[in-house]
């Protein structure tokens, strides 16, 4: 009952919320949102993915262009998983997991993007190559 | 001491803003590939909002999509359906009455009839049925039982470009044994007709690259657009070099269209004169500085190259100006003009390490 | 046999239940992506920490976990070890942020630092035992700021609640008192 009627209040009035805000707390916040900061600069670059890297469990299950479309069966601890990979991104697009996360990911499409069906232990990730150049001659 | 919180969090929350912008903002590069054309056509674009610049790619891959159905050279558009060059061919096959063709094929054909006269042959494209003999003109090439009596009938029949007669947009050939096979020109027609029509969209910034082909149009944002050059025997690149505005390179290679027979290569580029694959280069490359025709050179350029033996290849290279050529022979040697050599930055580590490059000067 | 069972016991079941009962509101709740959620329930961890100190918290926590677990049916699931891994990992951070000079620290700090805390035992979790080497690098940013905006909504919440419950006090002298925080002004 209590907490009801703390949390209705606090809609109500945020100025006095900021209030309680100590001086160590202003440092945390400011602190943690460099950190954050610095975490999304470094950890997400935004490179053209060329190929996607299939782990089942610990190992490395199977790397494939993103070039060619096709369609990946991978069989984990709970079932069948099916991959689409289409034109330079890849998705789960089935799963026998309850919660359907993996599959409610949708297309990956960028170098450094994930994908992870925890209980059938399978992730994909997309890898993308520094390429010294932007396109070949042959 | 109540100002103090209030402040801070402001600036704390213009500090998120600031960064977050500069760290979700990718350049505004667009890259798109496609299979048309019956080869791998990859198109970036700088510059444009991702909305315009896939509506730009998708209109140049649908004209690749129609010249293709046009002029391949062996693939009908549907089964009862033969391309435009299909139904010429079958015309020039049955004797000399003239069949009408469309205004841009007649030009195709008379453009390649003034480079195929100027190379002295060397660039042919009227061996159609020698190509199809060596078995090139399929999807997937396998070792072809070689019939040596065909192939020397078929130089002997000596088709040439200048067999073929047009006048008002109709054309015949005197020489029933000429069979057109474009594909030594079509890539580089069709970059330029790309590039074309995407300077006329205020496109300032592009790389077009066609089956291998590479045309550029302006930058790559602040630095020029950079290519890499196929090594012939390994899956990576030999060398990179800057491409600027309107400049296009191009290969001909041993490595992409071939079959071994009895441990010995024989490559799609045919010498018309002897009916037989090339057997003493690997790779030429041309490189073609600004010019109408840019695209077109990038392609027939090196073919004449590739097929003159060693002491001939800088003339064959003259014939249409080549300043800037490489060559690679069968024993992997590597000879670049100087001009070339200045632009060329060596990415093969044996390359780098041995530096056996030699340097061609030209006549 | 009979179990002889105290005050805190009966405190801790209570409010165990309570967190409990947060944490399925929370489970019904869908959440756009997979391990991002609001961890309302740990507004009763910090409340518990600073009302009644860390045993109480740790035993409030802990049970919370595995009961949430038993009654969702992930008991032993990768879930529950996700969750069981960002509880300690929250509730070790919590043991030693707890000893910050409260004249400087409210509830906020502590609920920021085990929010971080948490997600860290998550994806040390997800990276070493579940799907060891993916690639939770795309993750962690999604996650971090996360953990901080909800750190720091259940760190002013639970502030709210104790100031309501030491003004309560104030006015109900003879209600239980243990270490209240002065967190007006």
């Amino acid at each position: 009952m209590l907490k009801k009627i703390a949390m209705l209040s606090l809609l109500r009035s945020p100025k006095t919320a900021i209030q309680h805000l100590l001086i160590g707390d202003w440092l945390t916040i400011i602190f943690s949102t460099i950190l954050v900061i610095y975490l999304f600069q470094t950890l997400w670059s935004h490179q053209q993915a060329t190929k996607v890297q299939i782990r089942l469990g610990d190992k490395v299950y199977a790397t494939y262009s993103l070039n060619l479309q096709q369609t990946i069966h991978v069989h984990g601890p709970i079932g069948d998983a099916e991959i689409h990979i289409a034109q330079g991104k890849v998705r789960f697009a089935k799963s026998p997991c309850h919660n359907q996360y993996c599959v409610h990911q949708g297309w990956l499409t960028h170098a450094g993007q994930a994908a992870i069906c925890l209980p059938n232990q399978i992730s994909l990730e997309l890898i993308g190559e520094e390429k010294p150049y932007d396109s070949l001659n042959y | 001491m109540r100002k103090g919180p209030t402040t801070l969090l402001f600036a704390a929350i213009l500090a998120i803003g600031i960064f977050s912008i500069r760290a979700f903002n990718k350049e505004p590069l667009y890259h798109s590939q496609s299979y048309v054309f019956g080869t791998l056509v990859d198109i970036s674009i700088y510059g444009e909002t991702d909305e315009r610049a896939k509506l730009l790619a998708n209109h140049v891959f649908q004209d690749f999509q129609h010249l293709h159905d046009q002029l391949h050279a062996w693939k009908p558009i549907t089964d009862s359906h033969p391309s435009e060059l299909g139904i010429l061919n079958n015309a020039f096959a049955q004797g000399k009455q003239p069949v009408t063709i469309s205004s841009q094929l007649a030009n195709m054909l008379t453009d390649t009839t003034q480079l195929s006269v100027k190379s002295q042959g060397l660039f042919n494209p009227a061996i159609g049925h020698l190509i199809s003999t060596w078995g090139f003109q399929r999807d997937e090439f396998s070792a072809v039982n070689i019939d040596a009596e065909k192939i020397k009938s078929l130089v002997k029949a000596n088709p040439r470009m200048t067999d073929i007669v047009i006048q008002n947009n109709t054309a015949y050939s005197s020489n029933p044994d000429v069979k057109l096979d474009l594909g030594g020109y079509a890539k580089g027609y069709a970059l330029d007709m790309a590039a074309d029509y995407l300077r006329k969209q205020q496109v300032k910034n592009a790389l077009i690259n066609i089956g291998g082909n590479i045309i550029a149009i302006g930058q790559h944002g602040a630095k020029p657009w950079r290519v890499g050059i196929q090594h012939p025997r390994k899956p990576a690149a030999i060398a990179t070099l800057d491409l600027n505005d309107g400049w296009a390179i191009g290969t001909s290679g041993d490595y992409q269209r071939y079959f071994t027979l009895n441990g010995k290569r024989y490559c799609h580029i045919i010498d018309p004169n002897t009916g037989y694959p090339v057997q003493h280069t690997q790779a030429v490359t041309v490189l073609i500085p600004p010019q109408t025709n840019a695209g077109v050179l990038s392609d027939v350029a090196s073919k004449p190259i590739f097929i003159a033996a060693a002491e001939n290849k800088s003339k064959a290279a003259s014939i249409f100006g080549i300043q800037y050529f490489m060559v690679i022979d069968q024993q992997s040697n590597i000879f670049v003009t100087k001009a070339l050599a200045q632009k060329l930055n060596w990415v093969d580590p044996d390359v780098k390490k041995d530096s056996h490059v030699k340097l061609i000067t030209l006549p | 046999m009979h179990i002889q069972t105290t005050a805190d016991d009966h405190r801790i079941a209570k409010l165990a239940a309570f967190a409990i009962a947060l944490h399925m509101v929370e489970a019904v709740i869908p959440s756009p992506l997979p391990g991002v959620k609001p961890g309302i329930a740990n507004i009763v961890t910090l409340y518990v920490l600073l009302q009644y100190g860390f045993t109480t918290a740790a035993w409030v926590s802990i049970l919370r976990v595995f009961a949430s677990s038993l009654l969702l049916g992930q008991f032993l699931s990768p879930t529950f070890a996700l969750s069981l891994s960002g509880a300690l990992l929250s509730l070790g951070a919590l043991a030693l942020a707890v000893h910050l000079p409260k004249r400087y620290f409210s509830a906020v700090t502590l609920s920021i630092l085990a929010a971080f805390a948490h997600i860290a035992g998550q994806l040390i979790m997800v990276r070493l035992w579940l799907i060891p080497h993916a690639s939770v690098a795309y993750l962690i940013p999604i996650f971090a700021v996360a953990a901080l905006f909800f750190g720091v909504i259940n760190g002013i919440i639970t502030n709210k609640l104790l100031y309501n419950k030491t003004l309560n006090s104030q006015t109900n002298p003879d209600t239980e008192l243990n270490k209240s925080t002065e967190n007006a002004k």
